[in-house]
């Protein structure tokens, strides 16, 4: 009676779909700890050579690695600001037009990334002053904000705004009333967004791709690179730190807003 | 009016940086190679077979690939909606894990499986059901396989939402009433769970035609997207010009087919709408 709904055949698809979404992941572990020379499956022998690859090689992917994260932190950093005070601006206030400030704030998300790219690339050509670290981060600081806008709005959506009156007319000014009301009531959401928005800008390669110099690479540009001329197994060494990474980050998710939040 | 002064000065930063950093380049980059060159490179895009051939490549590689993840994808959020089993929690989460694993990694994936000497192929030559090995990668079912895969959990995420929202009494009704399972699978379940289908099935649309990692890895310069089609005219060609009508071509293409699509979902959602009040 319990899976009575559920017959055989979804459940036969159900395996199949989620054997094509995680082996790949599932290989890139596998082959990460292999001792032989070339990518092997099954591998021949257990080792952590191509760990210690990743420092020993000749890519300095621990410089990726920093321009990578400084790009992510600063872009959010940024964005949480601009982005918490626009969905505010949305939330807070019901008045004409509302609904088309909206599709603005959220309007990167319509514009396929390869595009702004290049659009990127001819305009900021001609900006002397701009190094490739400005660059990029600018280019992410765009595609990022409406992930943040729209996180920070779902929380927002659901705020109950009567809270913030209770606390001004007991007598709290209106700094007062954002940083000791409103702020800690709407920071799970802001954090969660937060880490979604730096993992985005982090993993993110196509802005990165095309802003990039031989002077400042990210990561995964790096990894791009490398792939092109060699194809051992430090590539799927460094997928795996990143992957395991990634868990952590959704377990963090997890705790602060639960993944039911991420469904929509 | 202090309502309006707050709102202009909440909005204001966000509105400033989208202005400088984003609407006014698309803006400018568009409309100053529209006055230097008229339509020239539009032209030339629309009346070369070539491109046209790419253009029409990358719609039926987006197409196959929203068709495969709605076969694949369907029958799984069926089974999270409806199963009370514990593997229900662990199945969200295999869901959700790959969005947060960069499309670099998940596309090295399939290189590693689908190379010459990758696995599928060590394992085909070792069992001796093949003497050489078989073509995958740069071809139109690399790319396809690895988009399905990193387009796949959207498709899920978006069905699995509006099945958990069907109450189960209507099946259970639909079979009283002397439906057998396809019936009622096709007549109520299906019906029902429309909005879900298609607006999974835009966003994964969308994203066949814009992604640029994958088909980057996975189809190089033997298998041409649009997005790729891009990056070859500016590193191959130094066609800046050309690239530039490109981009602007998928812009439009997108926005066009997002308004339609969203337009048929809204009529299909107001039509469901007016049917449970009826």
């Amino acid at each position: 009676m319990r899976d009575e709904r559920v017959n055989w055949f979804s459940k036969l698809v159900t395996v199949l779909a989620y054997t094509f979404i995680l082996a790949p992941m599932i290989i890139i572990v596998i082959i990460s700890f292999n001792s032989g020379e070339a990518i092997q499956f099954p591998p021949s022998g257990v080792s952590l050579r191509w760990y210690e690859y990743i420092v020993t090689g000749p890519t300095n992917f621990l410089k990726g690695l920093g321009n990578s994260l400084k790009v992510a932190a600063i872009a959010t950093v940024f964005d949480i600001f601009i982005g918490v005070f626009a969905s505010l601006s949305v939330t807070k206030y019901n008045f004409k037009g509302r609904g088309l400030l909206v599709s603005f704030f959220t309007s990167p998300m319509f514009i396929p990334s390869i595009s702004f790219a290049f659009v990127l690339l001819r305009t900021t050509a001609a900006i002397k002053m701009m190094t490739p670290f400005s660059k990029i981060l600018v280019g992410h600081l765009i595609i990022i904000l409406p992930y943040i806008i729209r996180n920070t709005m779902s929380i927002l959506v659901n705020y109950n705004w009567t809270v913030e009156d209770a606390a001004a007319s007991l007598g709290a000014n209106p700094a007062q009333v954002f940083f000791k009301i409103t702020l800690p009531l709407i920071k799970p959401g802001i954090i969660s967004g937060a880490m979604l928005s730096f993992l985005y800008s982090f993993d993110e390669a196509v802005i990165s791709s095309f802003l990039t110099s031989a002077k400042f690479l990210t990561l995964p540009v790096q990894i791009i690179n490398y792939l092109e001329f060699t194809f051992d197994p430090t590539v799927a060494a460094i997928s795996t730190i990143l992957m395991a990474a990634s868990l952590v980050i959704m377990i963090l998710i997890n705790k602060f807003v639960g993944l039911d939040s991420m469904i929509n | 009016m202090k309502e309006k002064r707050n709102v202009l000065l909440l909005a204001l930063p966000c509105t400033l940086t989208l202005l400088i950093a984003f609407i006014i380049p698309m803006v400018y980059t568009f409309i100053k190679a529209l006055i230097n060159d008229n339509l020239t490179y539009y032209t030339k895009f629309f009346t070369d077979p070539f491109y046209m051939k790419i253009f029409g490549n990358t719609i039926k590689l987006s197409l196959k690939t929203t068709l495969l993840t709605l076969v694949l994808g369907y029958p799984s959020a069926y089974f999270i909606a409806r199963t009370k089993s514990k593997i229900k929690s662990i199945l969200i989460i295999a869901t959700i894990f790959p969005f947060l694993v960069s499309a670099v990694i998940r596309a090295y994936g399939w290189m590693v499986i689908l190379g010459d000497s990758g696995i599928l192929n060590q394992f085909l030559l070792n069992a001796g059901i093949i003497d050489s090995p078989i073509k995958i990668m740069y071809t139109e079912t690399a790319v396809m396989i690895g988009m399905a895969q990193l387009v796949l959990p959207y498709m899920i995420l978006s069905i699995t939402g509006v099945i958990q929202n069907i109450d189960p009494n209507v099946e259970n009704a639909a079979k009283s009433l002397g439906a057998n399972p396809v019936q009622t699978f096709f007549k109520v379940t299906f019906p029902l769970s429309a909005p879900g289908v298609i607006s999974g099935c835009i966003l994964v649309f969308t994203m066949g035609m814009t992604s640029y990692i994958t088909p980057q890895l996975l189809g190089g310069a033997q298998y041409l997207t649009m997005s790729t089609l891009v990056y070859s005219q500016i590193k191959t060609t130094y066609n800046l010009e050309f690239a530039n009508a490109i981009c602007y071509i998928l812009v439009f293409a997108i926005l066009i087919f997002q308004i339609v699509a969203n337009n048929i979902s809204n009529s299909v959602n107001k039509r469901l709408g007016s049917g449970k009040n009826a």
